[in-house]
């Protein structure tokens, strides 16, 4: 702790920019996904294209938007693992009001009111009921998913309508060069992050996630903090999810199977602490990005997929035991 | 003492009790020794790496790479003595692939310092991986040992042999935890590593061999899954994880590390069995496998705290 001291009372004249950048988590990760993206553009001819990368975001879009929400309820010290089954449960109302109405507007509607419906039970039940968060996710987890199978009988629901607004959503390219989900997802960042950074709420969720008794001491409401960070993850679940459906063109009763670990695993990589407190939205969406781009440069060496999932396993453990490293030696 | 010490369990044990008379009020074919057996079997291999993965939980670690390891495993198993005709040799390798699981993970978590829910998450991910990298496809049993079908299938004394070694494993883990030094340390430094360190205990050793001994169970668990099936199944244990630890939490073990108790996860096992068995004999429809533990796993947690506070208070 003497360390951090210090610098704090030299902060004015103290150590260097250069050398207080270099302890940002943030700078840490950008050196990384740049040296990713490097390395790629070396090893393949056809990675450093406009097409490739415009790609990448496209795809890196959900789980970025997904892991606003993830990291807002790490944040404030709790877990989320529903939204895998989330973006999966949401296509139904959406595609199905989609199909008797005609109406994107509406399928949109009632996707959302799902979601917040699934985000207040869950923030509910954990933040005012007091159930462990990985318990109460865990179940609705599990009951999202037997509750679309159930429903759809484990078939696909087919887009009957094939609404040119919908499709656009998840298919189109701004100017014809960025995917519209790269779009969306860099919106919800910047207002994420400047809602974290520069609002009341934002303070309101460090305090409550790094110490709940201060926080509460300090005369925050910290039940309440929490369970809005539950429904602003489900929401932003539900908004990949409605993503999700238009590249697919269907309410597929298995999408999203696991894609739960995915975002934890690009959130934590991101420095998102899970015990709350620590971490910021821009540490995310690099770690995202970095994922991302690893799975994306992989493909185009003709790595198969399995090696894909056995080298992000090693990277995810290799980042977070440095990130451990660095804390320690600092 | 007794062996429901906590109250929790008399919870559990209700909700057990509750199951089994709403369920055989309605199926009758529910206390049939057919249909109890059933039950036992398929708590078996639960119950085998629930045991490991309560002592995780107990000392406030976790591992979510057991469903995948489980299935790795079962290949490697059938592969080894497919290609040795050992039945010996498959076995130990099974145990050694799957205790080295455990022991990478710990490895990870102990000496890395990585949190153990990432950590055994980038392990899931490698071994779905792996797995497919090792096959493609089911590893068929050529070498027809019939010792290697019976260890899924067989009976000894009239019980499933899976049910006598879950409760051997069982009757192990629960003298570890309650009747060792080993068991009381794991407590200790679950519920407060920093104290537990402080006064002498090695805490990064203990959760070691709490994730090896995981990673060992895995790897029976796998065995017995591998002969059941009569293939090592890459796709298998899918979820498994999740089960295993909805058990154990259910049985009222807390993932904040320093409580809970093999009686308990039993208990947990138990529960969620019977609910799928129920299912399956008043003939609903199988997915609510699925929404049913759900609601079930929420509820007792719920339970169990309001009776907390009520004691508290």
């Amino acid at each position: 702790m003497p360390q951090s001291v210090s610098s704090l009372a030299a902060a004015p004249a103290g150590p260097s920019l250069l050398r207080r950048l270099a302890r940002r988590n943030e700078i840490a990760l950008l050196l990384s996904l740049l040296a990713v993206i490097a390395f790629f553009a070396l090893a393949s001819d056809t990675f450093l294209t406009t097409r490739n990368l415009t790609n990448v975001l496209g795809q890196a879009a959900l789980p970025l938007v997904a892991g606003i929400g993830v990291a807002i309820v790490f944040i404030s010290g709790e877990v989320d693992v529903s939204i895998g089954s989330l973006v999966a449960a949401i296509a139904i109302p959406l595609i199905t009001i989609m199909n008797a109405t005609e109406s994107f507007a509406l399928g949109v509607a009632g996707a959302l009111a799902l979601g917040l419906a699934v985000g207040v039970v869950n923030g509910y039940l954990a933040a005012y009921l007091g159930i462990n968060s990985l318990i109460v996710t865990l179940g609705t987890l599990f009951i999202l998913r037997g509750g679309v199978y159930l429903y759809t009988g484990q078939r696909a629901i087919p887009d009957d309508v094939m609404l040119e607004s919908f499709f656009q959503l998840g298919n189109g390219r701004l100017f014809g060069v960025v995917p519209h989900p790269a779009v969306i997802a860099v919106i919800l960042l910047i207002a994420f992050a400047y809602f974290l950074r520069h609002r009341p709420f934002g303070r309101q969720l460090y305090a409550v996630g790094g110490n709940p008794e201060v926080a509460r001491l300090a005369g925050y409401n910290v039940r309440r903090v929490k369970f809005v960070a539950f429904v602003i993850s489900a929401l932003l679940a539900t908004i990949a999810g409605i993503l999700l459906a238009s590249r697919l063109g269907s309410a597929v009763h298995v999408a999203g199977l696991g894609f739960e670990f995915q975002v934890v695993a690009a959130v934590v990589l991101g420095g998102v602490s899970l015990s709350g407190g620590v971490g910021s939205l821009a540490g995310m969406a690099l770690g995202v990005l970095i994922l991302q781009f690893v799975s994306n440069g992989l493909g185009m060496l003709n790595i198969a997929t399995e090696w894909q999932l056995v080298i992000t396993g090693g990277i995810i453990i290799a980042a977070v035991a440095f990130d451990e490293l660095k804390r320690r030696r600092a | 003492m007794s062996l429901v010490s906590d109250r929790s369990q008399i919870v559990l044990l209700g909700i057990l009790a509750l199951l089994c008379i709403a369920i055989s009020l309605a199926a009758p074919q529910f206390y049939t020794g057919a249909n109890v057996i059933a039950i036992l079997r398929q708590c078996a291999l639960v119950l085998i790496v629930a045991t490991g993965m309560t002592m995780l939980l107990v000392a406030a670690e976790v591992d979510l790479s057991v469903g995948a390891s489980l299935a790795f495993t079962g290949c490697v198993g059938m592969d080894v003595t497919n290609r040795t005709g050992s039945l010996v040799l498959g076995t130990l390798a099974a145990l050694a692939f799957a205790g080295g699981v455990g022991l990478f993970n710990g490895l990870v978590v102990t000496r890395l310092k990585v949190n153990s829910l990432i950590a055994t998450i980038a392990t899931m991910m490698m071994l779905q991986g792996g797995v497919y990298l090792y096959t493609r496809e089911a590893v068929q049993n050529l070498h027809q040992i019939r010792a290697f079908t019976e260890l899924g299938a067989g009976y000894v004394g009239g019980l499933p042999i899976p049910v006598l070694i879950a409760a051997l494993i069982f009757i192990a883990g629960f003298v570890a935890l309650r009747f060792t030094t080993f068991g009381r340390y794991l407590y200790a430094v679950g519920a407060n590593g920093k104290a537990a360190r402080l006064s002498g205990l090695r805490a990064e050793r203990l959760k070691l061999v709490a994730f090896l001994a995981t990673g060992l169970l895995v790897g029976v668990a796998g065995l017995i899954l591998a002969s059941l099936m009569n293939a090592g199944q890459p796709t298998a244990g899918r979820g498994f994880e999740l089960t295993v630890i909805a058990a154990v939490i259910l049985g009222g073990t807390s993932l904040s590390g320093g409580r809970g108790t093999l009686v308990g996860t039993l208990l947990g096992v138990l529960v969620l069995k019977v609910i799928d068995n129920g299912i399956i004999i008043l003939r609903w429809n199988q997915d609510l496998q699925m929404v049913v533990p759900g609601v079930v796993i929420i509820l007792a947690t719920w339970l169990d705290l309001v009776r907390r506070r009520r004691d508290a208070r």
